[in-house]
């Protein structure tokens, strides 16, 4: 089933291993197995509902899984309370709907974390918030409140947010599909620079086909709960191994 | 219209714009659209209409053009209307109760202090307004009662006995939802706990409290309690009543805080948990402040509710202003029948207190409204 060489090695940032999730009698994860190295970029696509949210969410335990192991940069995500902590500061997380803190100005959104988690000082974390406004170019809209900026710049924010944690990974569910199409360019745009300039490990679930050409080194193709091919983009894109895969490709490169 | 603007300003001839329709704006279509869009509005309006006509005059008589206003004692009223000079003869026990003359100042600081927390809460800058004015709600009641009393304070001490008056509904009121603030939050966070004993606990006391009528309480409290304190300990009337208002309060307000938690969408507590917030930082931080933002207006409607019900208070013999106006009624220098004129007198005072706060929460539900962040 897959064409990459699972071997589990010491770069090894994120090890998922026989990982099963049921919503009830929904059987929403099915041996889920992956491994993910320092500074691999790594896209997940697949038709709606086949579970990429779920799988990435239980990377930063947003959802918890019945069976099978994680482990996030050598931290194993069991219950405890220390665990989950430890693996959230390595983890940061994009949204497809932003959730920004709309009652805090961007400023305070990018310096929360910092103040409150890493215990910096005030001065410090709002040096770091501006120094990752200017990465993502929106560094005038720092005394702002999250609702009076677009859905682009609102997005750049949340990813900035997330970069002032000094993640090791970064999530990122459908980051552009809640955009209006000529705003999608400029979120893209700050996820290439990320991934080029930072090294960034990056799990990123999106259907932007040239993003994932572009930067990904492995294309993760999901349907109902499996994952049912894994490859190079290039390969991925132009010589797809499995049926499900051809129809998936097929109906998004129809349009 | 087609003016167009010539190079010379002097041919400029604007022609008059047309006047809107008559039939859709302007007073005449409002009355025709509102109060006579068929034949039976149109029918009850000309009833309402002559109840008000055949109402109004006469009460604007009693109450202003033949009502007595000058004067300090019963023989004062001669004319056939309102005795206001009752009004104003009783109208430091009606306010401040029995509380010193002299020491009035110190209920009227406490009224000003509570006002100016208030007004400092809908006017600091929005970046610390929750972080100065939740403190300062929290300490006023306490203060407040330093003052009052005075002992703390080096003040000369007045006994509770002596408070009363108008003044003491409003402060009672206060004092009690700030009070009840924060356990409110608690019984609500509770209800959505996770934990079956939090949530059941909490539940049970929610329902209980939203379920037994005020004057039940008001009874519970004033005969029941003093058998939690230890055996000996005198614990003050109004302190008892103090706890049972906050406790009637915060099940009511644990339920409106329920609501505005089920407002906050679910990917607030997700983008704080990735954020690495604890569960602590997580809702006092992030949920809290937006919990307490869409509840705003129903935190009004649950004080006006509590305020008004401060009158029951009498009941069990505190001297709050319905009280007292009682008390005024059966003196015997009093006994000309100045019920009405209490009555309205006490009613208008709540009214005015009650409808400003809607105005209040108008605005709020308004503010909400524009500034709509998502
Ligand atoms: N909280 C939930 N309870 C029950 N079923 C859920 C829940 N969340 C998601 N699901 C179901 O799990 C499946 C996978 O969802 P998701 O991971 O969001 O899919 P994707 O992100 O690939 O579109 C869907 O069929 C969805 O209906
Ligand atoms: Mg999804």
């Amino acid at each position: 089933m897959t064409n990459v060489e699972q071997q589990q090695t010491a770069d090894d940032i994120i090890i998922i291993k026989d990982l099963n999730k049921w919503y009830g009698d929904f059987h929403v994860l099915k041996d889920i197995n992956l491994n993910v190295k320092k500074s691999e970029r790594i896209v997940i696509c697949g038709p709606s509902g086949s579970g990429k949210s779920t799988m990435i969410r239980c990377i930063n335990r947003l959802e918890e899984f019945q069976r099978g192991s994680l482990i996030v940069d050598g931290v194993e995500m069991v219950e405890d309370v220390k665990n989950i902590e430890a693996i959230r500061r390595e983890v940061g997380m994009v949204f497809q709907h932003f959730n920004l803190f709309p009652h805090l100005t961007i400023l305070e959104n990018l310096t929360l974390g910092q103040i409150w988690v890493q215990k910096k000082p005030k001065a410090e974390a709002e040096a770091v918030a501006m120094k990752y406004l200017e990465r993502v170019k929106i560094p005038d809209q720092a005394k702002k409140y999250p609702g009076q900026l677009s859905g682009g710049q609102q997005q750049r924010v949340a990813i900035a947010r997330s970069l002032c944690m000094a993640p090791k990974v970064m999530l990122f569910d459908e980051p552009t599909s809640a955009l209006d199409p000529e705003m999608i360019k400029e979120v893209l745009d700050v996820m290439v620079e990320l991934a080029d300039e930072e090294g960034m490990t990056m799990l990123c679930v999106t259907h932007e086909m040239g993003f994932a050409k572009k930067v990904a080194d492995r294309v993760i193709f999901m349907d109902a709960g499996e994952i049912v091919e894994e490859n190079t983009p290039h390969e991925f894109f132009d010589n797809p191994q499995v049926d499900r895969t051809q129809k998936f490709l097929e109906q998004i490169l129809d349009h | 219209m087609s003016n167009t603007f010539k190079s010379d300003p002097i041919e400029f001839k604007p022609t008059a714009a047309l006047p809107a329709p008559k039939s859709t704006v302007g007073p005449i279509a409002w009355v025709r659209e509102n109060l006579f869009p068929s034949i039976s509005n149109t029918l009850i309006t000309l009833f309402i209409v002559f109840i008000l006509i055949s109402l109004i005059p006469g009460v604007i008589d009693w109450m202003f053009i033949s009502a007595n206003w000058s004067g300090t004692n019963q023989e004062a009223c001669v004319s056939d209307g309102a005795c206001w000079v009752f009004v104003k003869a009783w109208s430091q026990q009606f306010f401040y109760g029995s509380y010193p003359t002299d020491q009035l100042w110190r209920v009227n600081l406490s009224l000003i202090l509570l006002f100016a927390v208030i007004i400092l809460s809908f006017t600091l800058p929005a970046s610390f307004r929750l972080r100065v004015s939740i403190p300062l709600f929290l300490v006023l009641p306490f203060v407040c009662i330093a003052i009052l009393d005075g002992r703390l304070v080096g003040l000369d001490f007045v006994n509770t006995d002596l408070w009363g008056g108008f003044s003491l509904n409003v402060l009672m009121a206060a004092a009690a939802i700030i009070v009840a603030f924060p356990f409110s939050f608690l019984w609500a966070l509770g209800r959505r706990s996770n934990m079956p004993l939090a949530r059941s606990i909490s539940v049970i006391f929610i329902e209980f409290f939203r379920g037994v009528p005020v004057l039940a309480l008001f009874f519970m409290g004033s005969v029941m309690l003093p058998l939690f304190f230890a055996e000996g300990t005198q614990v003050d009337k109004l302190v008892r009543v103090w706890i049972v208002l906050i406790f009637f309060m915060s099940g009511y307000m644990a339920e409106v805080f329920r609501g505005g938690f089920q407002a906050i969408p679910s990917g607030q507590y997700e983008a704080a948990d990735s954020v690495g917030l604890s569960y602590w930082q997580k809702t006092l931080l992030i949920i809290l402040p937006q919990v307490i933002k869409v509840s705003m207006p129903n935190i009004l409607a649950t004080f006006v509710m509590l305020f008004k019900n401060t009158v029951f208070l009498l009941i069990i013999g505190i001297p709050e202003v319905l009280q007292l106006l009682l008390t005024a009624l059966s003196n015997s220098n009093w006994l000309g029948g100045h019920a009405v004129e209490g009555y309205v007198f006490v009613g208008v005072i709540f009214w005015v207190c009650c409808f400003s706060m809607s105005l209040l929460s108008n605005k709020i539900e308004r503010d909400l409204d524009t500034d709509k962040r998502d």
